[in-house]
């Protein structure tokens, strides 16, 4: 039985919940209070013990209900002789089981194989009917004997042997499905009902039948085992993968179905950067001793001095305003800066951010009132359509905001600087450049692209004090990080 | 005295329980206070606002006839007024008192070193338990029959507060430099913890906690908690203004109704003697489920349809 939780928790965190040792430990002490017999009550309690938000509780929804599927297995069609005896076994005796302790049934799996050959010689012989032939190849007899047990080894030691636990992506769930069939026989089982479906006696005709339908509920079988190994192994290696090649891709290049990943990473980039600032900001607020207040404070205590009240630095709240194109071209990469911004909301809570392809407008309260990805949606909407006009931009940021601009505010552009030709309007951006604690400049295109045709980088850089290039998540999170630095 | 172990015995029991203090649950929240007694493991509520987190912890100490003890966390609460401090001004007036007594022990002492060598027999009299003030963790502990204790909105507290805590939840003891370890007393305090999601909540604390998420419930869960709640509203009422509020949960506001304002709405109703909903009605008592002049606005086109929805189905 531990086992079999051990494996389960083994599958969650294939599924992406994270589970310490110290919670598995307590999965252990929750199913020995509540016990495996009442389902419901059992998935209640790991639903509490194991998961630990919203995200992961849907996970492990999921995951449990596969896992331990005590779906009522269609018992194996038997004809009228048959055994029934061993058909009737619960299905969830291997429900769970079938995964667990391979390498112990391997043997035994194997010495089933063997005995069934050495058996095929003498209770091969032996009819189960008088009107049905007996089955001659080795699987045909295994699957008339019907015997849950036999099939179940002899389906582990078959996915042993084509290395099932090898399985990373669900595309190969078909192949190894194939590929255990194969390794127990089917071809020789598929070769032999097809003689006796042509044969033309009857009892060989009702055989045919027969094993068809047994044949069908083997591969019923194989398939469930395969999707249970699937869920047991699969999908952490190629994840990493994934992830690792994502980081540094050209944002522009990414697809839509990897937008979802992605932006768990940007949030995981995001929590690590907060954990490592905030930390940092707790120095800053120890001070020196605060006298005056000290005094009054304990003028209760007679004067004595007690309770020290200490001068406390004010953290300066870093204000930044984020100032993005979205049009076409460059919209994906506003998209990942805005979501990153966003994600850091507990270090840098001021953040304002400004859309613009041709006019400009805030965007902060489409933050404020949405989740970051409809917001993220909606501001590209709202403004992404018309051709890029950088001077126009610049100029309606004056208009808006220039006078909230001081001497603590980072100003963030994030563009191509592509201005098809038009009006730079590098006074305004010198205007903001005097007033602004910093202003940086991101520029997604790779840095030899920079000044070639309609490119105003040129004429822009003289007034920001930092000019970077940020094309994949790694650039990104480099600037902010280095945003956050600079903060102090 | 209620029997406790008794009532925790199953949670079916334990929902009864609750059920009869006026707590109508699901199962799953059942099984979280079932857990959390058998395995003394702190709880930690999340969810909504308003769908009963804090009233879970209020109706189990009912339940158990446990004293209740309520922590209410805040930006810049630290461990003064969360654990423990010493009574300043005790200690000062003591000294004060008895200065007589302390020039009679000092009399005849030589030198600055012996004076302080005898103090020092007397030993640490100032900051033993009698001078310690006993702030709400540190009382928990202290509790004879053991209590609940309510840590609420644990969100809004610091970072440092939350490793503060984790002593506490893991080994319900906490470590006083001046005097020592402080252990509970036998029977270790039941723990809920509240969050609102406003921050994430680290995860060494939720590793030491069962996690609780506290949905809206369905529309039969929900009416079954106005009924245990207003006993008094007619059915007919109940169920449409139930189905209303869920129709209301579905649009895009700024903040959903939750139980607690369909029991204010309930309450509302009922002392306007209503006894089915109608437009006008609705739109009179509306600032009662929406707290944002922006969401009522929002809404206001569309209460006829909404009303009409909730009467006919």
């Amino acid at each position: 039985m531990d086992q079999l939780l051990t494996n389960f928790i083994r599958a969650l965190r294939n599924a992406d919940v994270r589970i310490s040792t110290a919670e598995t430990l307590d999965a252990f002490s929750t199913v020995q209070l509540v016990g495996y017999r009442d389902r419901q009550l059992l998935k209640d309690s790991l639903g509490l013990v194991l998961p630990k938000t919203p995200d992961e509780k849907a996970a492990f929804d999921t995951c449990f209900d596969q896992f331990f599927s005590f779906r009522e297995r269609s018992p194996l069609p038997t004809s009228d002789e048959a055994p029934t005896a061993d058909s009737a076994q619960p299905g969830n005796a291997d429900a769970g089981g079938s995964g667990e302790s391979q390498g112990q049934r391997t043997g035994q799996g194997e010495g089933a194989n063997n005995s069934t050959q050495v058996a095929e010689g003498t209770s091969g012989a032996e009819l189960l009917s008088g009107e049905m032939s007996a089955a001659q190849s080795a699987l045909g007899q295994l699957l008339t004997r019907a015997n849950t047990i036999e099939i179940n080894m002899a389906i582990s030691a078959a996915g042993q042997q084509v290395n099932v636990h090898e399985i990373e992506l669900f595309t190969q769930k078909g192949v190894y499905t194939r590929r255990i069939l194969e390794a127990m026989g089917h071809a020789e089982l598929q070769q032999e009902i097809f003689t006796l479906t042509a044969s033309d006696a009857i009892p060989d005709r009702h055989l045919a039948q027969d094993l068809g339908r047994r044949r069908d509920w083997l591969r019923e079988r194989v398939r469930d085992h395969v999707e249970h190994q699937f869920l047991l192994h699969a999908d952490v290696t190629g994840r990493r993968l994934r992830e690792s090649l994502l980081r540094d891709l050209r944002l522009s290049t990414l697809e839509q179905r990897h937008h979802r990943l992605l932006q768990d990473l940007v949030q995981r980039m995001a929590r690590k950067l907060v954990a490592a600032y905030s930390r940092r900001r707790k120095i800053f607020r120890r001070g020196q001793l605060h006298v005056p207040r000290t005094l009054r404070r304990n003028m209760k205590y007679d004067d004595a001095i007690f309770d020290l009240q200490w001068k406390s630095v004010k953290t300066d709240k870093p204000k930044v305003f984020a100032i993005c194109d979205v049009s076409g071209s460059v919209a994906n990469y506003a998209r990942f800066m805005l979501m990153f911004l966003y994600s850091l909301e507990e270090v840098l809570p001021k953040v304002r951010s400004f859309a613009f392809s041709s006019d400009l407008g805030e965007v902060s309260d489409l933050f404020a009132r949405n989740d970051i990805d409809d917001a993220i949606a909606l501001a590209l909407r709202q403004y992404g359509n018309g051709s890029t006009d950088y001077g126009q931009a610049l100029a309606d940021f004056r208009k808006l905001c220039l006078d909230d601009i001081d001497r603590r505010t980072t100003v963030i552009v994030l563009g191509d600087a592509r201005n098809n030709y038009g009006d730079a309007r590098t006074d305004v951006l010198k205007e903001i450049y005097d007033r602004a604690r910093r202003v940086i400049w991101l520029n997604p295109e790779p840095r030899p692209m920079w000044n070639t045709g309609d490119s105003e980088m040129r004429h822009y850089s003289p007034y920001c004090h930092q000019v970077d290039e940020c094309g994949t998540l790694t650039q990104l999170e480099r600037v902010v990080s280095r945003l956050l630095q600079s903060q102090r | 005295m209620v029997d406790i172990p008794s009532i925790a015995a199953s949670v079916s029991s334990l929902k009864q329980h609750l059920e009869t203090h006026r707590y109508i649950c699901s199962d799953q929240i059942a099984t979280a206070v079932y857990l959390a007694y058998h395995l003394r493991k702190p709880v930690l509520i999340e969810g909504p606002p308003g769908v009963g987190k804090t009233e879970l912890a209020k109706t189990t100490a009912e339940m158990f006839e446990l004293p209740l003890i309520r922590l209410q966390c805040y930006e810049g609460l630290d461990e003064a007024k969360a654990l423990y401090e010493w009574k300043y001004g005790k200690q000062l007036l003591y000294t004060q008192v008895l200065k007589q007594t302390l020039d009679e022990v000092l009399q005849g002492a030589k030198g600055f070193a012996e004076s302080v060598k005898r103090l020092h027999e007397f030993g640490d009299i100032f900051f033993s338990e009698e001078f310690l003030e006993a702030r709400p963790l540190l009382k928990a502990l202290r509790e004879e029959r053991g209590c609940v204790l309510l840590i609420d909105e644990v969100d809004k507290s610091d970072h440092e507060f939350e490793s503060l805590l984790l002593e506490i939840l893991s080994d319900y003891q906490v470590s006083i430099p001046e005097i020592g370890t402080v252990k509970a007393r036998h029977t270790p305090p039941l723990v809920f913890l509240t969050s609102n999601n406003t921050r994430e909540i680290s995860d060494a604390l939720k590793r030491r906690c069962l996690h609780l998420y506290i949905p809206f419930p369905d529309i039969a869960l929900e009416q079954r908690i106005v009924n245990a709640r207003v006993p008094e509203i007619a059915p007919q009422l109940r169920e449409q203004l139930v189905r209303f509020i869920h129709d209301l949960r579905e649009l895009d506001l700024k903040k959903v109704p939750s139980i607690s304002e369909t029991i204010d709405w309930a309450r509302t109703l009922l002392l306007l003697h209503a006894d089915r909903l109608d437009s006008e009605l609705v739109r009179n008592t509306m600032n009662v489920i929406l707290k944002f002049q922006e969401d009522i606005e929002s809404v206001q086109p569309e209460l006829r349809s909404l009303t009409d929805k909730a009467v006919r189905s």
